[in-house]
């Protein structure tokens, strides 16, 4: 057989869309060479082999004390953590197979079978998920494989397994959404689903930290015992890929066989369907987009100052899939914070627990929104050909990031009120102080990029990323030392002042963006 | 249309006027470029790819610095006072540049805020221009689902809502069908016999030849020939007859050199 694919075969579709799937993890690294790309990812592999060492011989140790029974937990919440996450990394996937079209109008167009053209993107749409998790599973595979023996190799199978599982699901659920709500809809509901299901493991493990005692206790209990007929019986249909990632042979063979005959049922019964949605999303353009009342009165009343601020919420407010993002932010940090606050146990401990988490909340939140703001302007050409200074726009979008940022932190602020009203107080000023901070970093260090990039915009600059990360952690240790009533408070603020005078636009620093 | 915007400087000099305005990226984009433009005229500013139009046009804007030149929009100095030059100034790209989440009114509500247009005043002249280009019916339609050409409908009456004594359009027909074309044509005649000087660039020869009063040809940068179809034609060669063999005359690779020489 030859190693070169015949134009127009299936093999030569799947190197043409894996060769695509390279390009955009090379494009994740700027401007390095292949090459240099090449080196990064090997000497990660090589990182991650040497902790996968250290952390394979931990699990052996809870293996032997535990007679053999500990890791199975372990592996459980691992599985239980990526298979959610390829799922949504397929979600991810799929939605831009549908609306980032690129070449599958040409595909479409050409004389190959529909089912050929999405079988190829859904196997691109299984590495891609694998790969984002095989650098950290594979290593511990092999660690595993060479101190506990080769049936840990089965890691691999069950993988790439679970890959096209959950590229399965998450083409079938995209294109069900896209039947179920129209082309619009679904592309910002599966964006919001992917973000969901992707931290659904994180989000589950807060649920159960801020359960009460007696709640986790039981839950904990009905794990340990496995008892048949249950959700946590490690024989049951839910446990097959756990089984089947820790070596069962039996259970590898089924969890292989459903995942292959779910994967291809998927390309076969829905290849005509793919094509059809592509065509739809395509024409997304002739669809009306009416979502504001017929009838609405006009009526122009805004001033220049207005006009650039309600331009901004407008924005805003218009993107259901920004706000979930956002909202992820504080559903993330918040319940840790209670955490803290139940483990200290005394009232005035919400000082120090959930006050300093709103600050933290308050400075990404307020950096998430100026970076919007400022750096995914839709038509900077636009604004800089109006009568208006830069400077001007400028205040008026770090104006505009006021309301969003108080509507979203509101409700935290009032629950900490009825708590302790003058823990609030000081953090709706050290709040403030913070958001300002980081509004101003994203201001004088602009990262130009699309407004779905929100989340990966430090990508373009790991430094900007750090320092407002560093800002958020200053002014939060700030608010906690101001509410002790300690003098050491000064040191935060000095810090975060001199970090802002430092990155100031006429200090020198320039980012330097991919 | 009521007149709005830009009474004080409206009677002061030529229209547009770049003397000596130098571009360079690297090599130089445009070159010690003089050109006039009057009030009340429709120039069309035509060149092969990359010869240095878009590069004019966004200097001319304010969105490009020149490293050298001046330039002079109704007599204000466009490099020293900006913003009077902008206010009177509007500039459409070959890419709409909208914001797909807002609907064609709240568009131009928000471009009327920015050149500060009275509100009643913007309220009246963006239902007149809605109806004029045939936006009405989709007023409260998100920009996001529109086509090219509604989009460059939408742009265009974000470009006339301040009602601008000078407009740079950078290929405003390029992908508008036939009924567009003519919509768009027709208003910008329309603006020229109203007084407004109306700067254009184009690939599609035709339009230039129908529409310009005078036609100025850049290349490398260079205007290399300026006046109107009869001028230069007389330039070219009288067996050149249409704009098209004119143009492919004037910027022959032999005949920009021996113009050079």
């Amino acid at each position: 057989m030859s190693l070169t694919p015949k134009p127009g075969s299936f093999r030569w579709l799947l190197a043409h869309d894996l060769r695509l799937s390279w390009r955009r993890f090379q494009g994740m690294f700027g401007k390095l060479r292949p090459r240099t790309v090449a080196l990064i990812v090997i000497c990660a592999l090589v990182s991650f082999h040497a902790l996968a060492w250290s952390f394979a011989n931990t699990l052996v140790d809870m293996d032997t004390e535990g007679g053999g029974q500990l890791y199975y937990p372990a592996l459980a919440a691992g599985v239980l953590f990526v298979v959610p996450w390829l799922i949504s990394q397929s979600l991810s996937g799929a939605t831009r197979a549908l609306y980032s079209r690129g070449d599958l109008d040409l595909l479409l167009a050409s004389p190959l079978p529909a089912h050929h053209i999405l079988g190829a993107r859904a196997i691109a749409i299984a590495v891609e998920a694998v790969a984002s998790v095989s650098i950290f599973i594979l290593p511990l595979a092999n660690m595993l494989a060479l101190t506990r023996g080769v049936h840990w190799l089965a890691l691999y199978p069950s993988l790439a397994a679970a890959g096209l599982f959950a590229a399965g699901i998450g083409i079938l659920i995209t294109l069900g959404l896209f039947k179920l709500v129209g082309p619009r809809r679904t592309r910002v509901l599966s964006q919001v689903l992917a973000t969901i299901v992707g931290a659904s493991f994180v989000l589950g493990l807060q649920v159960l930290n801020v359960l009460p005692h007696d709640t986790r206790e039981a839950v904990v209990t009905a794990i340990d015992r496995s008892q048949p007929g249950t959700v946590f019986d490690r024989n049951g249909p839910l446990w097959l890929p756990v089984r089947a990632a820790a070596g069962d042979e039996n259970a590898l063979a089924i969890w292989v066989t459903l995942s292959l005959v779910l994967f291809v049922a998927t390309v076969l019964f829905t290849g005509r369907l793919f094509a059809s949605s592509v065509v739809l999303s395509a024409g997304e353009s002739s669809v009306s987009s009416s979502r504001t009342p017929r009838n609405r009165a006009i009526r122009f009343r805004h001033s220049r100052a207005r006009a650039l601020r309600v331009k901004e919420w407008r924005l805003v407010a218009r993107d259901p899939w920004l706000i979930s993002q956002i909202l992820l932010q504080v559903i993330y940090t918040l319940p840790v914070s209670v955490i803290v606050w139940r483990a200290l146990g005394t009232q005035s401990a919400i000082a120090v627990s959930v006050a300093p988490a709103i600050v933290v909340i308050a400075s990404q939140i307020s950096a998430s929104l100026a970076w919007l703001t400022i750096s995914s302007e839709d038509a900077p050409d636009f604004l800089a050909s109006a009568p208006v200074t830069r400077r001007e726009v400028e205040r008026r979008k770090l104006e505009a990031i006021a309301l969003p940022l108080a509507m979203f932190l509101a409700l935290p602020l009032i629950g900490l009120a009825i708590f302790s009203p003058v823990a609030a107080l000081w953090t709706v000023l050290f709040a403030t102080c913070a958001a300002l901070s980081t509004a101003l970093l994203n201001l004088w260090h602009p990262m130009p990029g699309r407004r779905t990039m929100v989340m990966r915009r430090h990508s373009q600059s790991k430094i900007v990323g750090m320092i407002e990360h560093l800002l958020s952690l200053l002014w939060a240790v700030a608010m906690v030392l101001a509410v002790l009533g300690t003098a050491f408070v000064v040191v935060p603020i000095l810090l975060a002042l001199m970090v802002l005078w430092f990155n100031r636009p006429s200090a020198g620093f320039r980012v330097h963006t991919a | 249309m009521s007149e709005h915007g830009s009474g004080p400087v409206a009677a002061a000099g030529p229209a547009l006027r770049l003397s000596g305005l130098t571009k360079t990226f690297g090599k130089p984009a445009v070159e010690r470029l003089d050109l006039t433009v009057r009030a009340g005229e429709f120039y069309a500013l035509l060149g092969p790819n990359g010869a240095g139009k878009t590069t004019t046009l966004r200097m001319v804007a304010g969105l490009l610095p020149a490293d050298a030149g001046e330039i002079e929009i109704f007599g204000v100095d466009a490099r020293r006072q900006a913003i009077e030059a902008k206010r009177i100034t509007a500039w459409l790209p070959d890419e709409p540049m909208l914001y797909d989440k807002l609907d064609p009114l709240e568009y131009l509500e928000f471009v009327a805020g920015l050149w500060g247009v009275p509100p009643e005043v913007a309220q009246e002249r963006a239902v007149e221009l809605l109806h004029v280009l045939g936006l009405w019916e989709q007023r409260f339609e998100r920009c996001e689902g529109f086509s090219r050409g509604m989009k460059q409908k939408v742009a265009l009456a974000g470009a006339l809502i301040h009602n601008p004594k000078l407009l740079m359009l950078d290929e405003p027909l390029t992908g508008l069908d036939a009924a567009v074309a003519r919509q768009v044509k027709d208003l910008l005649v329309e603006r020229v016999r109203a007084g407004a000087a109306i700067v254009l660039t184009t690939h599609i020869l035709e339009v230039a030849e129908r529409l310009a009063d005078r036609i100025g040809i850049i290349h490398h940068g260079r205007l290399i020939a300026e006046g109107t179809l009869a001028e230069l034609r007389a330039v070219a060669g009288e067996r050149h007859s249409t704009l098209e063999d004119v143009f492919l005359e004037l910027t022959r690779p032999d005949a920009v050199r021996s113009e050079a020489a």
